[in-house]
């Protein structure tokens, strides 16, 4: 019992330190590379390149001084941010790293909580993302913050339908739910080049998962919940210092999570890159690290990805993007169903 | 947040308390009366998440069933029937956000 605490302890610092770690660089690698798109510079005076500059941005939230406005509802406005972070982080539990491994004689885990029902965990958790902005925007007790609010809520749930089927027609296609199953029906290539991605065999649903989370994540060109030319920020106008300072954290953290799994449905999650086998060899513990570096590798190509499209695409107008969500991608997404169960039916029989 | 309220600068002024309205006097209350579609929005994303949140076991049960022909049967009886729920939301444009 004790050594489960302690093994469950143990991977819970790793997992969730590891990401909450990583914000800062990400941070540093979205202003930079917004700064390389706009051919600017960026950031570049803090330490080397610019790289301690998260860490004095960090410094300088600390030392602002924390604003709680006399009108804002003061139980609410408290627990918003937290509330945020709080469900962000927490389905990082579910998402491993590395295939299952031996240390010591035990099979062990590389998640923090392992279940079957990973998929449907993390995304039922995720989806209560919306709450945490909802709070914030009800509790600021401002006409921008509430609009922003509202925005937020209504794309969140608008295009978590279109991710959903994208889901369920995925889960339909591994038979299972369990993301090392899932990503074990992944592992080995087509025609001795090709990997055996999720993407090459459901492109259609990876594209409007791609949507799904870009909007999920209240990133551009779906950040209409933030628009600064009409809701000045949305829904955290009213928050200083350090409460701000959290709602970025678990909008970057709600990104790593999204982007991981989307990599685990369509990618391979910790699957080898090809080419890397001849680097393997026999050893256990080197399939373990070069799987860790594959996760991380392709988690990083997201990250990337989603600085491109925010500074290569403009923001859409609300009428629009309700109705690319609710009458472009949501009957593509049931048709895409459709078709995908009858496809793998008929090849069966 | 605790260490944000030790260290931070405080300076309490009336007018740094009040309602943010890009620097004009605050006008009305925020609790006025919003558009209605942002409910339909969420009344029709609870009708539409139930129904394919219903399919994921199904998904999954599909590959053990004993009779999958009757399966794939029950799965379009239920899309058709979500399809004409979806052709109906359409038709009444309750999601037409532009006017």
């Amino acid at each position: 019992m004790l050594e489960l605490i302690l093994e469950t302890l143990i991977k819970a610092a790793i997992i969730v330190g590891l990401p909450l770690g990583s914000i800062p660089i990400i941070l540093v690698v979205e202003r930079r590379g917004a700064g390389f798109m706009q051919k600017r510079l960026g950031p570049n005076r803090v330490g080397p390149f610019g790289l301690m500059q998260p860490l004095a941005d960090v410094f300088k939230f600390l030392f602002k001084e924390e604003v709680e406005p006399s009108h804002v509802r003061p139980f609410f406005y408290t627990i918003a941010p937290l509330i945020a972070l709080v469900v962000a982080v927490m389905p990082l539990a579910v998402i491993p790293v590395a295939a299952p491994f031996d240390f010591n004689g035990k099979t062990i885990f590389p998640e923090v909580f392992h279940t079957d029902l990973g998929i449907f965990f993390a995304f039922a958790v995720s989806a209560l993302g919306s709450y945490g902005i909802l709070v914030a925007g009800w509790a600021s007790n401002n006409k921008f913050s509430m609009l922003g609010a509202l925005r937020a809520c209504a794309q969140m749930v608008s295009y978590e339908l279109s991710l959903t089927t994208a889901i369920v027609a995925m889960i339909f296609l591994y038979g299972s739910n369990d993301i090392h199953s899932i990503v074990a029906e992944q592992t080995g290539y087509w025609f001795g080049f090709l990997p055996k991605w999720g993407f090459f065999v459901q492109p259609v649903a990876a594209v409007l998962f791609l949507v799904g989370i870009f909007a999920e994540s209240n990133r551009l060109p779906f950040d209409l919940a933030e628009g600064e030319s009409e809701l000045v920020a949305g829904y955290h106008i009213e928050y200083s210092s350090i409460k701000f300072a959290i709602f970025f954290m678990a909008e970057y953290v709600h990104m790593l999570v999204l982007s991981g799994l989307f990599i685990i449905l369509f990618f391979g999650g910790y699957s080898l890159l090809p080419g890397m086998e001849l680097l393997v060899g026999d050893s256990a513990l080197m399939l373990t690290i070069m799987q860790v570096l594959s996760f991380i590798i392709k988690i990083s190509l997201m990250v990337w990805f989603f600085v491109w499209v925010r500074w290569t695409l403009p923001r859409f107008r609300y009428d629009q993007l309700m109705m690319l969500g609710w009458e472009r991608l949501l009957p593509l997404g049931i048709f895409n169903l459709i078709i995908t169960v009858l496809v793998v039916h008929f090849r069966n029989h | 947040m605790t260490i944000s309220k030790v260290l931070g600068f405080k300076r309490t002024l009336v007018r740094k308390m009040d309602i943010y309205e890009s620097g004009v006097n605050p006008s009305g209350s925020a609790t006025r009366q919003y558009d209605v579609k942002y409910y339909l929005t969420a009344i029709l994303f609870l009708l539409f998440d139930v129904d394919l949140v219903f399919l994921l076991p199904w998904a999954l049960g599909y590959q053990n069933a004993q009779d999958q022909t009757f399966m794939i049967y029950g799965f379009l009886f239920f899309m058709a029937i979500l399809l004409v729920g979806y052709i109906f939301v359409i038709n009444s444009n309750s999601l037409k956000w532009e006017e």
